[in-house]
């Protein structure tokens, strides 16, 4: 091949990279326009919503939260405090012990008075590991059930947790999160709203560090100290915030996060639980979900809500958030893979044809393209394919626009629900939005990649694990313990 | 081409400062809003809080005569107020948007090409309680929108007028009708004056509506619709529907509820059927219904037996004597077979004993229970 064939090929490549940028942020702005209209709409209805009669309705469905928890004892009791007072008329909690080896089982026995009971666990979704025991709270045995297993994964924690699950509704909730107060009731309204259709509905999770817990709530939102977390905070206001509110609107949302999403039991059921053989066991759930009602012609709603929130720690470190990120977009490559057979397969009406092909193209090969340009760029430069001129406008254009469709959700956030009530926080945000674009991005690009390669190559997953700060909360009393003070066996 | 980038570069330039003078426009607006709000909202909010916390007695007259733009400021807490109370200082906060004209404007409202002002309007009506507003609101159960119909269906639950029964259960009987549960609340809320009505529309020929009659005879407590709730319970042929009547039946917590309950029990019955049955019979609370549920004990279904042993459970001394008898009976044949302790227990011991822990840990039985087990 020629020098100059090479040229043209370099020069054709920089042009497409440059149009797939451009693409890219202008699906992220498309997205993020449909989130502000749902938050406009969202608020224009909030009076009459009928949040409190639902809360005090004796019909209300009530909701099982599967809470999953590995080695989580520095927090476990604030976030399982926390869920005790939410404002919910019928729900209990089950918090499956995944074979822990720190404390977070002694913690959440001493705090609430746990007591060993017999269950009989049903195999309605299959699970791999052995049930050791089964506790309750001494004073509220219907509400607080804790299981100790043998450990397993987060899949196998749920599917245990679903099988011990009595109500209609579950709710995946990890043991890291604070959830606001009306989380619950927000998420499982559209449930009541339209029983018959609605089969899940995520909740929206936002960053917690940095802000003020106290007694497992947020009382005061705060952008975190380090610009890591601040990044992640912009990032999780413009992917998932309004990303997924966007889907929720275009019919097309196939990812509800682990961290707080709710079912219909019986579907769970029916589609055999959380899947084992990937690591986005939430969002393959939702997927599997698609393809099954899909495919049985049923009509069926998937829903994203995106207030009130549930709050989670992020990553504070380069390292877990390099396992973080490698983690889910191996869980992306696999989801994709195991259900190829969607995509771009009218039977799956949007989800084959829009919402499945758009993360093919905008989620799974959007970091080997920003490697691309970072490698085809300065080559195409050095063969003098394309000049200087060329080169630093368009990485001007393509973070430029990158810059402004975080922008777009900067005001989104600050008209609809404006979390962030302090003046330097909003400038921080600002910032955060520019220095994404040094580094971040593109180191992100490189964790990315090697998360799908992983897949693909079908190396043993692994979670790892994240060192939690915990959340304090000296105001809440202890659940009050009456009987007899024996301690449990 | 270099041209079109510049070009390019220029208008994100422009448009990215645009969004940050956005961000501090919207800020500073609603920061200088906010204050002005609280200002004028302090006095009213006072006046208001001082009339609910004198139950109405005193002070009505101030809070009518709050000029409008100060109202408004206000009015957000008045409404929350006024769904949150009852007896005295509701009626007396009602009589407060009344004499304000509130009730005429949302009686118009009712009729604006906005859905969004539809709903508020109907919302509103429903908090004041107004039955003048029932046929309007009756109206907007065939609202082109699906949430102002919503709105409307809970508006009528809180006004709680008999009338409006026939027209909640025929908005169930439509392509888009108004969710069940909701309806379902709603239906009960217009109280026992509605039993007739629900009644007779258990032969209503939509599966949907029935059920949805049935769960509302449930909440009324209707005792005296059991003989139709045990017929629907028998012959209908909706197997939803069925176990409607017969989590019905439960509630409903009569004697006559007993025999069409055990019936359903019959291995024969679908398994959803069967465990609604062992359920209903542990809320009836009948220590008749004992051998039946213990019978259930060892059944294949999981949900039959589990549902069964948590109906012995709830049905006091004698079911749980009941479920004592099972884990003893297995105990004593392992002990005869040489088994002993390490013998796996059956799933009737297994539920008996997962039961008995249970009515140990919340004081039903003794804490024995649960170190036998």
């Amino acid at each position: 091949m020629s020098t100059e064939a090479v040229r043209q090929l370099l020069f054709v490549t920089d042009w497409a990279i440059f149009a797939y940028f451009v693409a890219l942020n202008s699906s992220y702005l498309v997205l993020i326009g449909l989130a502000g209209m749902e938050f406009a709409r969202h608020l224009r209805r909030q009076p009459f919503a009928g949040g409190d009669d639902m809360f005090r309705s004796p019909l209300t469905l009530p909701v099982s939260l599967i809470v999953p928890a590995y080695n989580e004892g520095a927090g476990i009791v604030a976030a399982v405090q926390a869920m005790t007072a939410l404002r919910y008329p019928r729900y209990e909690i089950v918090v499956v012990d995944d074979g822990s080896t720190d404390d977070t089982f002694e913690r959440l026995r001493e705090q609430f008075d746990l007591v060993e009971v017999p269950r009989v666990v049903p195999g309605e979704v299959p699970y791999r590991s052995q049930v050791l025991s089964v506790h309750v709270a001494r004073d509220h045995p219907e509400t607080l059930t804790v299981v100790r297993k043998t450990n397993g994964g987060k899949s196998d924690a749920l599917n245990v947790g679903i099988n011990l699950s009595r109500h209609p509704l579950v709710c995946m909730v990890d043991a890291d999160s604070v959830l606001d107060p009306d989380a619950l009731l927000a998420v499982a309204k559209p449930f009541g709203d339209d029983p018959l259709r609605v089969a899940a509905c995520g909740g929206v999770v936002r960053i917690a560090n940095g802000c003020t817990v106290v007694g497992g709530r947020v009382v005061d939102v705060r952008m975190p100290r380090r610009w890591l977390l601040r990044i992640q905070v912009v990032e999780y206001l413009r992917a998932f915030l309004m990303g997924r509110t966007g889907w929720s609107r275009l019919g097309g949302l196939v990812v509800i996060s682990g961290a707080f999403g709710i079912f219909r039991r019986d579907l769970v059921v029916r589609v055999g639980g959380m899947a084992y053989d990937t690591i986005g066991e939430d969002a393959e759930l939702v997927v599997r979900l698609h393809h099954h009602l899909r495919e049985r012609g049923e009509d069926y709603r998937v829903i994203f809500v995106a207030e009130p929130v549930s709050w989670s720690e992020a990553p504070a470190s380069l390292r877990v958030l390099g396992r973080q990120r490698r983690r889910w977009h191996r869980g992306i490559a696999e989801i994709l893979r195991k259900h190829r057979g969607m995509i771009v397969n009218p039977r799956y009406g949007r989800i084959g044809l829009i919402a499945l092909p758009y993360y093919v193209v905008f989620e799974l090969f959007a970091p080997f393209i920003e490697l691309a340009a970072l490698v085809l760029v300065p080559l195409g430069l050095w063969a003098d394919a394309v000049d200087l001129e060329f080169a630093w406008r368009f990485a001007l254009v393509a973070y430029g626009y990158g810059l402004l469709v975080s922008l777009v959700a900067l005001v989104i956030e600050e008209v609809s629900f404006h979390r962030y009530p302090r003046w330097s926080d909003l400038w921080r945000g600002v910032l955060a939005a520019v220095l994404e674009n040094f580094g971040y991005r593109q180191v992100l690009a490189v964790w990315q990649v090697a998360g799908a390669a992983s897949a693909w190559r079908g190396r043993q997953a692994v979670w790892g694990s994240m060192q939690r700060q915990g959340f304090d909360s000296p105001s809440v009393p202890p659940l009050e313990t009456v009987g007899p003070g024996a301690r449990p066996r | 081409m270099l041209r079109l980038f510049t070009v390019t570069i220029v208008v994100l330039a422009a448009v990215v400062a645009v969004l940050g003078a956005a961000l501090v426009a919207v800020r500073t607006v609603r920061t200088v809003r906010r204050r002005k709000l609280a200002a004028l909202a302090a006095g009213p909010r006072r006046a208001l809080l001082n009339f609910v916390a004198d139950n109405g007695h005193d002070g009505g007259h101030d809070l009518v005569a709050i000029p409008d733009h100060a109202w408004r400021a206000v009015e957000p807490a008045a409404l929350s107020l006024l769904g949150k109370l009852r007896g005295e200082a509701h009626l007396a906060l009602v009589s407060v948007f009344l004499r304000r004209g509130a009730a005429r404007t949302a009686l118009g409202a009712l009729h604006s090409r906005s859905p969004v002002r539809r709903a508020r309007a109907a919302q509103l009506l429903g908090d004041l309680e107004l039955r003048q507003a029932v046929p309007e609101l009756c109206r907007l159960l065939t609202d082109r929108h699906e949430e102002v119909r919503v709105v409307a269906v809970r508006a009528l639950g809180r006004i709680g007028d008999p009338a409006a029964a026939w027209r909640l259960i025929a908005s169930l009987d439509r392509p888009d009708p108004v969710p069940s549960l909701l309806a379902t609340q709603a239906l009960a809320q217009l109280g026992p004056d509605a039993e007739l009505t629900l009644s007779a529309a258990l032969d209503h020929p939509q599966a949907r509506v029935r059920a949805v009659c049935l769960n509302a005879l449930g909440q009324l407590g209707a005792a005296g619709a059991v003989q139709r709730v045990a017929r629907v319970l028998r012959e209908d042929t909706v197997l939803d529907v069925r176990i409607a009547a017969a989590a019905t039946l439960g509630k409903l917590g009569t004697r006559s509820a007993l025999d069409p309950l055990t019936r359903a029990l019959i291995p024969a019955r679908p398994t959803p059927l069967r465990a609604a049955a062992a359920r209903a019979l542990g809320e009836l609370g009948s220590p008749a219904a004992v051998p039946a549920l213990a019978a259930l004990l060892d059944d294949d279904a999981y949900r039959v037996a589990h549902e069964a042993a948590q109906a012995l459970r709830r049905l006091g001394p004698k079911g749980l004597a009941a479920l004592r008898e099972v884990v003893e009976r297995e105990k004593r044949m392992a002990g005869e077979s040489g088994a002993g302790a390490h013998a796996r227990p059956s799933p009737a011991r297994a539920h008996a004993q997962e039961a008995l822990a249970l009515a140990a840990v919340s004081g039903a039985a003794p804490s024995g229970d649960l170190v036998a087990v």
